[in-house]
């Protein structure tokens, strides 16, 4: 019994290392998103997180952080959904539910601009390891624009 | 058994914890550590975008109606035929229009685009004595073009937009195009700055024809928002200049004018038989209008204007083989014939899909 149990314990800790293994590669591929991005207005800052086997991204600076009119924080005041018109901008979670597809690409997500208050399909490439390309898109891609984002890190001292 | 048990929950374990940690670690930010940042390649850099906050959506699909109400057409003598007047009763047309940005990057954009616009000229007799007026009442106006939109930043402030387009003008059936050789080619370049977020401006140089006959002529752009985001302006004269009232993102009012106008191609079917076969209307007018644009459902958004449409050219020129020449506002060469034409209330309808 206890030579059944041992070869079962080495055949599933070699299952094990083999799923780490594929997982640890799907999961380093994919969370090439990760990190902090920059839209090619550079009026925000986007930190991409992954949740469970999704991504998501949220404003996390502010070019102008405060809305000329009020002086206040600025909130989501352009929302279809009156109740979360008072929600800040700052924190929004602007990118929802990406998934990894592999080959750099990420979809099954959306995007939603601030300025108007609308949710576009998403398509999220990676272009190289410091640029992405975001396409927004209504219905089929024909019918979207593509943004081009930036990786930021922390500034070089000196 | 209960040992495999436990190795499996274990394992389950190991795979399950990175994306749960990660999941909580994102609720504990503090904003100000995303302040001090640069770009992780060294070598890129920012650039102006085409828009400033607040502008109108840019339609990426666009169908339309266009009626003006009657008015009189004054038209010389032609061909050995008297001057006469034709009283119109409805000048109307569809037009279909798309823009489809092809090459997105952000030192770089380039858009293709189509367009098409009908005008027939119903009135209230089908023959006339004046051969001009009877090619008028024969057949319908078209215009079918393509043209294309560039818009290159150098840096964060500096960019260049060159806008080109060649059109098919003429009295020509949609089945039996004219000749390609009568295509008009027009294109503008504009060198501009873009001094904040809500502004955006330039000065250029532009060949057209939007006053009916061909023009060189120097251009402004201007668009500008305002803080409260209420009020802005779209300006790029002299083509088009449009204050904007912005009740919410989704709902736009325009005041302001736009000029219109192409040279039309004569009698293509040879229905009149008059001596030339060369003869372009100079069809030109200013749309004093506003406009109301509103989104009703997803991307799909709504467009009603109404205005006075002045006539500011309806002359006929003979351009030989489509050869067109350059009168100026100091030429003297002569028109082929003369017409006035009177001033109308206009109504247009749209529906659009707009961009992203």
């Amino acid at each position: 019994m206890k030579n059944v149990f041992n070869k079962l314990f080495a055949l599933n800790l070699f299952s094990l290392m083999l799923l780490l293994t594929f997982s640890v590669s799907a999961q380093n591929d994919g969370d090439a998103l990760l990190g902090v991005w920059e839209p090619s207005n550079g009026k925000a800052r986007v930190k991409i997180d992954k949740i469970g086997d999704k991504y998501f991204g949220r404003i996390v600076w502010l070019k102008e952080p405060k809305d000329p009119n009020t002086g206040e924080p600025k909130v989501d005041k352009n929302n279809p959904d009156v109740s979360l018109r008072s929600t800040p901008l700052r924190g929004y979670r602007m990118l929802k539910d990406f998934v990894f597809k592999g080959d750099g690409v990420w979809e099954e997500g959306t995007i939603y601009d601030p300025e108007n208050g609308n949710n576009y399909s998403c398509i999220i490439k990676l272009k190289d390891d410091n640029t992405l390309d975001i396409r927004g898109f209504i219905g089929i891609q024909t019918f979207g624009r593509t943004d081009e984002w930036k990786r930021l890190i922390i500034k070089k001292k000196g | 058994m209960s040992k495999l048990v436990l190795l499996f929950t274990f394992n389950i374990l190991l795979l399950v914890a990175p994306s749960f940690l990660k999941a909580q670690e994102t609720e504990e930010d503090d904003f100000s550590q995303y302040d001090d940042l640069d770009f992780a390649d060294e070598a890129a850099k920012r650039y102006a975008t085409s828009k400033v906050i607040g502008l109108s959506p840019q339609k990426l699909i666009l169908m339309g109606y266009d009626a003006q109400g009657p008015y009189k057409i004054q038209s010389g003598a032609v061909n050995n035929t008297p001057a006469e007047t034709m009283n119109t009763t409805l000048t109307h047309g569809f037009q279909l229009a798309a823009n489809i940005p092809v090459y997105s990057r952000n030192s770089l954009i380039v858009q293709l685009g189509f367009n098409y616009q009908g005008t027939t000229f119903a009135s209230t007799k089908s023959t006339y004595e004046n051969d001009f007026n009877q090619v008028l009442a024969n057949a319908t106006h078209h215009t079918l073009g393509l043209n294309t939109t560039i818009f290159k930043p150098f840096n964060e402030k500096n960019f260049l937009i060159f806008q080109g387009s060649m059109d098919l003008n003429g009295d020509y059936e949609l089945t039996k195009l004219q000749n390609p050789k009568y295509l008009k080619y027009s294109a503008a370049a504009i060198y501009g700055w873009k001094s904040s977020d809500r502004l955006m401006w330039g000065i250029g140089f532009a060949q057209t024809y939007r006053a009916g006959e061909l023009n060189y002529i120097p251009i402004v752009l201007y668009n500008w928002t305002h803080p409260s985001l209420k009020w802005g302006a779209e300006v790029l004269a002299p083509a088009r200049a449009h204050l904007r009232y912005t009740i919410n993102p989704r709902n736009m009012l325009f005041f302001g004018y736009e000029l219109q106008g192409q040279s039309y191609r004569l009698n293509n079917g040879n229905n009149v038989n008059w001596n030339f076969d060369n003869l372009e209307l100079r069809r030109g007018e200013i749309r004093v209008r506003a406009i109301y644009e509103r989104q009703v459902v997803g991307f799909i958004w709504l467009g009603v204007q109404a205005g006075y449409r002045i006539g500011y050219s309806f002359n006929v020129d003979h351009v030989a083989d489509g050869k067109d020449f350059f009168r100026g506002s100091f030429g003297d060469d002569p028109y082929a014939f003369e017409n006035k034409i009177g001033n109308p209330l206009y109504f247009n309808f749209t529906i659009s899909l707009v961009s992203p």
